[in-house]
């Protein structure tokens, strides 16, 4: 096993870990066996033909933080020398990466059972087991902001000196800290008051709630300053003292501006206390996560199926025979009831509904709200396709994934339909319900009229799902690739997507300036995803492997 | 040889990178048959099973089963065929019902039919109050039965079963030799793969032995023992694999865990 650099600087603070009667050795290998796992990744074996080159993927994938570092947080630093603002957007920014990542990516490995067989029984105490699940956790989060703060930090130093400097460093401790802590507690709090089945699933509605609360909070903040007046004056009201970006930036207005009035000395103090009060109460209820963590694995005696009337329904006017109906059903199954899938997939329906909205009140920002409905303004709903290529790519994975040699057992005819009917399984179990909540919002705040754009952008999101099985899966089985930390990248691939899917907004923009333009749009579109559809997956006549 | 051959191997040779793992595999199997294919760990017992289901591929040689090649791309074959793993890897996110339903309908049975006959198997292996349950919370031995019955549902002619008893307790191992040699004796094909010799000497008609992807010995019980070798069969399976070296390498291991510091 490799001796990681990462480790080495966790050395440093030994005597931390030491005081809080964690067994800093066992510790330091469980990690070290997790990091030598994550740098050992390969496809598995049934999944032949191209053979990926071993190694972390998420450390090839930090330049593209450091390139995000540079765009998002760099430019604040050159707003005029008034560190309210300017901080504190850099902060939102930083937390809301953090949270968001944390949310979808970290998650699973928050709440890995897998490894409770293996680990449990040796002479290991829960609260060192579940130190190591955090310090890993930690080290990626650590590596992940400071790709993204290097560019930021050097130009804050250059601008603003040395001392600018150490604060920044300090304070991004503080915020991480705070934001994974929050992060556990929040699950520790939902384990601890429901079990089996419904924990399960409330796991998930929480994903998406946090996936909301992100965003929201988000607006909240670029609100609190009011940036029509063009000045950026920053007054203080009570309710800030629940918005911790700006704790943080409170502590360049105190330390380098000196501005010690209460006010700034309040939300400096809570920058300080709450996080260290929080990962206090964090330690001492660590044990009874990991206890907790166990009802996971339980299931609660059912002796009824469940009914699955949708799915035979959809089936039938989906599917064309009945091995593609069979695993369609299968397909829904996984969709439905896999947890470590629901725990990636489930925020990005968080954001696909939420970010419409944001983009819809942006708008009005900028109009008046009667212009804005006068619009109908249906260009937002687009944001919503952006959970697509996140979740075509989640289809390849499944913690159960040795499972796929019954593909290959059974006699199927045309091997293309597994990941057809996969998708159109994703399609009407994940993103239709999410799109038909949108639908009705927006068909109440403006009118029926909406309704032949709402069709455009569901037949572009139906085209999206082919592309993104063409981009980033293109392979012939689905379910059949361990689930991993953090196999690609995901923001890559919805900048992407973005761009696609803005060309598809400006297309759809500029046909409805043309009368009557937009039905045949919708049937040119019609036609495309069938004849897409049917060159992707049709069946060849002589297909074989060899 | 009795009866049309169901399943005929000739000269499979197979390799992974640069590790020959089978040397050329010669095997006529015919209807109605038990064969026991045994062998010491790596010997390639489990390849040539995956490799007759296609679930790997790149052998040279020839693999007829039914009669027909399977390198031929005709996939039909495998609608009489079942199969149970040694590994007991499926996707337990999914109840025993919604499993075994999928498995019966990729085989081609109706959805009914499927789900009406994994409920009277389960019930058969007394599993009928776990049906609805998801089968991470199923226990080594009734993920095994599920699997026996995932291979059996769609009333396959031949059957591989890698290891189908374990996990499994002594009366429930009574219960799969029964129905192993009723399945014979209604004309299935059965290729079994095992390490517990005792069960392999009962219930097998045929006998093969594989050492490193060669076939060392082919026949009855009785024949192997005529051949010179006395005893059961795993006296004889350790003769022909050259291996009488056990009292040794017990007793280095217990001195090698004896030694060093002592643990409280």
């Amino acid at each position: 096993m490799n001796d990681f650099k990462s480790l080495r600087v966790l050395d440093a603070f030994r005597w931390i870990f030491e005081k809080f009667d964690i067994d800093y050795p066992i510790m330091r290998k469980l990690i070290q066996l997790k990091l030598t796992m994550d740098s050992r990744r390969i496809p598995a074996i049934f999944n032949g033909q191209k053979q990926k080159k071993e190694g972390n993927q998420f450390i090839k994938s930090l330049w593209l933080y450091l390139f995000y570092g540079l765009l998002l947080l760099t430019p604040f630093l050159f707003l005029r020398n008034q560190y309210m603002f300017a901080s504190s957007i850099l902060f939102t920014v930083l937390m809301f990466i953090t949270i968001t990542t944390m949310v979808s990516d970290f998650s699973a490995v928050l709440l890995d059972v897998r490894d409770k067989n293996i680990l449990q029984p040796k002479p290991v105490s829960n609260r060192t087991l579940n130190a190591a699940k955090l310090m890993h956790i930690v080290i990626y989060l650590a590596l992940l902001e400071g790709s993204f703060v290097i560019i930021p930090l050097a130009v804050g130093i250059y601008r603003f000196g040395i001392f600018y400097g150490l604060i920044f460093i300090v304070s991004i401790v503080f915020v991480s800290c705070f934001v994974v802590v929050i992060t556990a507690l929040t699950y520790l709090f939902i384990l601890r008051f429901f079990s089996g089945e419904k924990l399960k699933d409330i796991i998930n509605y929480v994903q998406i709630f946090l996936a909301v609360a992100v965003m929201v909070s988000y607006q909240v903040m670029a609100h609190s300053f009011e940036l029509t007046q063009m000045n950026l004056q920053y007054t203080f009201t009570w309710w800030h003292v629940f918005l911790p970006p700006l704790w943080y930036s409170a502590f360049f207005e105190v330390l380098l501006n000196q501005d010690y009035s209460i006010n700034m000395l309040i939300l400096m103090a809570c920058g300080i206390v709450i996080p260290l009060l929080m990962l206090r109460i964090y330690i001492k209820l660590m044990p009874t996560f990991e206890r907790s963590l166990s009802k996971l694995m339980s299931d609660t005696v059912r002796t009824k199926g469940k009914s699955h009337f949708f799915e035979d329904w959809t089936s039938k006017i989906l599917c064309r025979n009945a091995q593609e109906r069979t695993f369609y059903r299968f397909a829904s199954l996984m969709i439905r009831q896999e947890r470590e899938f629901k725990l990636k997939a489930y925020p990005q329906i968080g954001f696909a509904i939420v970010i419409p909205f944001v983009m819809f009140f942006n708008e009005v920002r900028i109009d008046s709200l009667k212009e804005a409905m006068a619009n109908e303004n249906v260009y937002p709903l687009y944001f919503s396709a952006l959970m697509i290529p996140t979740v075509v790519h989640l289809l390849k994975f499944s913690g159960a994934y040795k499972g796929n040699w019954i593909f290959r057992a059974t006699p199927i005819s045309n091997s293309k339909m597994f990941y057809s009917s996969t998708l159109k399984a994703a399609i009407v179990k994940l993103f239709l319900p999410t799109f038909a909540l949108l639908s009705i919002v927006f068909i109440a705040m403006f009118s029926w009229a909406i309704i032949p754009d709402l069709l455009i952008i569901l037949l572009v999101a139906i085209m999206m799902t082919l592309l993104s099985y063409v981009l980033l899966n293109g392979e012939v089985y689905p379910f059949s690739n361990s689930h991993e930390l953090t196999q690609d990248n995901n923001t890559l691939k919805v900048l992407v997507a973005m761009v696609v899917i803005g060309a598809f907004a400006l297309v759809h923009y500029l046909i409805a300036m043309i009368p009557y333009a937009k039905l045949i749009y919708m049937l040119i579109l019609i036609i495309a995803v069938i004849v897409g559809w049917r060159l992707v997956f049709g069946e060849k006549k002589n297909h074989g492997h060899s | 040889m009795i009866g049309e051959p169901i399943l005929r191997l000739q000269n499979i040779e197979m390799s992974f990178g640069n590790k020959q793992v089978l040397n050329g595999i010669n095997l006529e199997v015919g209807k109605g048959q038990i064969i026991g294919y045994i062998g010491p760990n790596g010997a390639g017992k489990s390849t040539t099973v995956k490799l007759m289901l296609g679930l790997i591929e790149g052998y040279s040689g020839k693999i007829e089963i039914f009669g027909k090649d399977i390198a031929d791309g005709d996939y039909t074959y495998k609608k009489r065929i079942g199969y149970v793993p040694e590994t007991a890897e499926l996707y337990d996110h999914l109840t025993a019902a919604e499993y075994l339903t999928f498995t019966g309908e990729m085989y081609g049975l109706e959805r009914e039919e499927a789900e009406k006959k994994a409920y009277q198997l389960m019930f058969q292996f007394g599993l009928e109050h776990a049906f609805h349950q998801r089968l991470t919370s199923f226990s080594k031995g009734m993920r095994q039965k599920v699997l026996i019955i995932s291979s059996v549902l769609h009333n396959p002619d031949l059957l591989f079963f890698d290891e189908p008893l374990s996990g499994l307790d002594a009366n429930s191992v009574l219960v799969v030799k029964e129905i192993l040699a009723k399945l014979a004796e209604e004309g299935k094909t059965v290729f079994y793969s095992s390490h517990i010799m005792e069960v392999v000497e009962k219930i097998s008609d045929r006998i093969v032995l594989l050492v490193n992807g060669l076939v060392v010995a082919d026949g009855s019980f009785e024949e192997l023992q005529q051949q010179g070798k006395e005893g059961t069969l795993e006296e004889i399976f350790n003769q022909m694999t050259g291996f009488n070296q056990q009292v040794e390498i017990a007793e280095r291991f217990v001195e090698i865990v004896k030694e060093g510091r002592v643990h409280e």
